[in-house]
């Protein structure tokens, strides 16, 4: 009996059994040393099958003293495994019998069962915070919808009286007085603009940006753009130079959106060259995109603050040269037009040496056509 | 209601520690539609208890059971979009589990129900100090206080919390329910005033619906 229970023992209980010669060599295992090691470690050292890195484990001591050892094993998963190891002199050489730590592994279970009940509590309060979130920013582009529209139509009615006043009474007023109708005209405007764009904003935030396509020449919409812009380059004695690099195909793409985003990179532009400076646009066809580029000479943007360019309200250090004003929204809005096109805007600038604002859009147009975003 | 096909399947999955397979099934079932009262009762409810039977019959071992109450438990966040979505009603409920209960998933599907419901449903976790408890309900001053139970052995913990609770907030409704009920104890619980034994997530639904209106 005592030798069928000494059998069973060894082949299935959870307990590693090494046998030692008197050198430490392994000369005998039972299957779940095998199984644990994930090799046949018959004729090896036993410290081969150790993960010891200080090399602090000798036999000798652990036989001089009799105290079991915590010993770390090489395992066939990679993860070493921890065992409290007693070391026994038998007859023909010595026994090392490895046993688990029963209370380790109970409270490892519950530490792991604490942990995953905080984890996937914190998860529900992290979801929970995110929706009330996400609710608050709806809101907030509600409200900032709402108040944009309402202010809109009383400032054009300012915009546009202003406008007429300094046309009909250029002749009566003084010229202090006419100064006054400008200031009212282009703070006006300014807002204008603004508003523009915060209802802008808040239509792309709440993805009700439609894009109404239809197959247009963009070359057309460039030189069109430039016309727009030639009176404030004038001003600045900037000429604006269109460079067609090659044959560019026609797109499928929202005029008066695309029209935007190139009002605002040759408008920029022409803002922060200085006066007398030059603005660039190269429009060339490219590996299935059209890529739009729109270079100055202004003072260029550091490298750290040009990720502030396409933020909400993000400005940089850099000054217009004429002192003009920017929202600060204008490049996330062309941004995100470009990408609900399919397309990407990019830039590429120095100081001292001017900046290179470009969009590539994609020519298989079908692809994104009607896409809404 | 949840196909007994989808429901079997799910269940076999589950038991194999196949999250993915999990994930698939709940979002399928999502997309096409499905209430979330009927994912919770249905599969993952009926689920849970079905594991608890086969751990209780020796069928599978404590850590299965543990692995399949985690995956359930991880496929809460796929329907938290539709739960946390409800207009608020201005109401609190805080549901808890007493001192040395580690068995938290039947807790938390209360505090859902309440959120699905418009109500702020806090869920304080699993084995909750006392102290803790009684800090947290004088803090969040809730309109009904969530005990659940799940190991009948720990019945007198719970009933000792619960008349610390009275003694503190002498006003305050407590709703009782778990699978430790299943074994007796509802007469130790009625002995408490302002409590209401609560048997399944059914139940009480229709018990918020009507303190809501």
């Amino acid at each position: 009996m005592d030798r069928q229970l000494l059998t069973y023992l060894t082949n299935h209980a959870a307990i590693l059994v090494f046998h030692l010669d008197s050198r430490g060599l392994i000369v005998g295992a039972n299957s779940r040393a095998r199984k644990l090691t994930g090799l046949d470690p018959v004729g090896k050292d036993f410290r081969e099958v150790l993960v010891d890195f200080s090399g602090s484990f000798t036999l000798d001591d652990a036989l001089a003293d009799e105290k079991p050892r915590l010993l770390n094993f090489i395992t066939s998963g990679g993860l070493p495994q921890t065992y409290t190891v007693r070391f026994t002199p038998a007859d023909d050489g010595i026994l090392a019998i490895g046993e688990l730590d029963q209370d380790e592994i109970e409270d490892l279970r519950k530490s792991m069962l604490r942990l995953n009940n905080e984890m996937a509590n914190l998860t529900r309060e992290l979801q929970k915070k995110n929706i009330e979130l996400n609710k608050l920013n709806e809101l907030k582009n509600h409200f900032l919808g709402m108040a944009a529209h309402d202010l809109r139509s009383p400032l054009s009615i300012v915009e546009t009286y202003s406008d007429f006043l300094t046309e009909e009474l250029s002749s009566q007023l003084g010229e202090e007085h006419l100064n006054f109708l400008t200031i009212i005209k282009s703070t006006s405007s300014f807002m204008r603009g603004l508003i523009d764009n915060l209802l802008d904003i808040s239509m792309i935030e709440s993805g009700k940006l439609d894009l109404d396509r239809s197959v247009q020449d963009p070359c057309m919409l460039i030189r069109k753009n430039i016309g727009l812009n030639a009176v404030l380059a004038a001003r600045k004695q900037i000429a604006i130079a269109l460079d067609v690099r090659n044959a560019i195909p026609e797109l499928s793409l929202d005029a008066d959106r695309i029209i935007q985003v190139m009002n605002n990179l040759i408008s920029n532009a022409v803002k922060f060259s200085p006066q007398g400076g030059a603005v660039a646009v190269t429009i060339s066809h490219e590996g299935g995109r059209v890529t739009v580029s729109v270079s100055d000479n202004g003072p260029g943007i550091p490298r750290e603050e040009q990720r502030k360019l396409f933020q909400p309200f993000g400005r940089t250090s850099v000054k217009a040269a004429g002192g003009e004003k920017s929202t600060g929204l204008g490049l996330l809005i062309a941004r995100k037009i470009i990408n609900a096109h399919g397309g990407e805007m990019s830039l590429e600038s120095e100081p001292g040496r001017g900046s290179v604002f470009s969009f590539s859009l994609p020519v298989r147009h079908n692809e994104h056509a009607g896409g809404t975003q | 209601m949840i196909p007994g096909e989808t429901y079997e399947k799910f269940l076999s999955r589950l038991l194999s520690g196949d999250r993915a397979a999990c994930v698939s099934i709940t979002d399928a079932l999502l997309k096409q539609g499905a209430d979330v009262r009927e994912i919770y009762v249905d599969l993952f409810q009926k689920s849970l208890y079905r594991v608890g039977e086969l751990w209780e019959n020796n069928r599978i071992s404590v850590s299965v059971e543990h692995m399949a109450t985690s995956i359930i438990e991880s496929l809460f966040t796929l329907v938290y979009p539709v739960i946390f979505s409800a207009e608020h009603t201005g109401k609190k409920a805080v549901v808890s589990c007493v001192a040395n209960e580690f068995h938290q998933v039947g807790g938390k599907m209360v505090a859902d129900i309440f959120e699905l419901n418009g109500w702020d449903g806090y869920f304080l976790g699993a084995n909750v100090p006392r102290e803790e408890m009684l800090r947290f309900i004088d803090e969040k001053k809730p309109d009904v206080l969530g005990l659940s139970l799940s190991i009948y052995s720990q019945m007198k913990t719970l009933i000792d919390v619960m008349e610390s609770v009275r003694s503190v907030f002498p006003r305050l409704d407590m709703i009782i329910g778990g699978q430790a009920f299943r074994w007796g104890g509802r007469e130790l619980v009625a002995r408490i005033s302002g409590t209401t034994y609560i048997e399944s997530l059914e139940v009480l639904e229709k018990m918020i619906k009507g303190n809501t209106r």
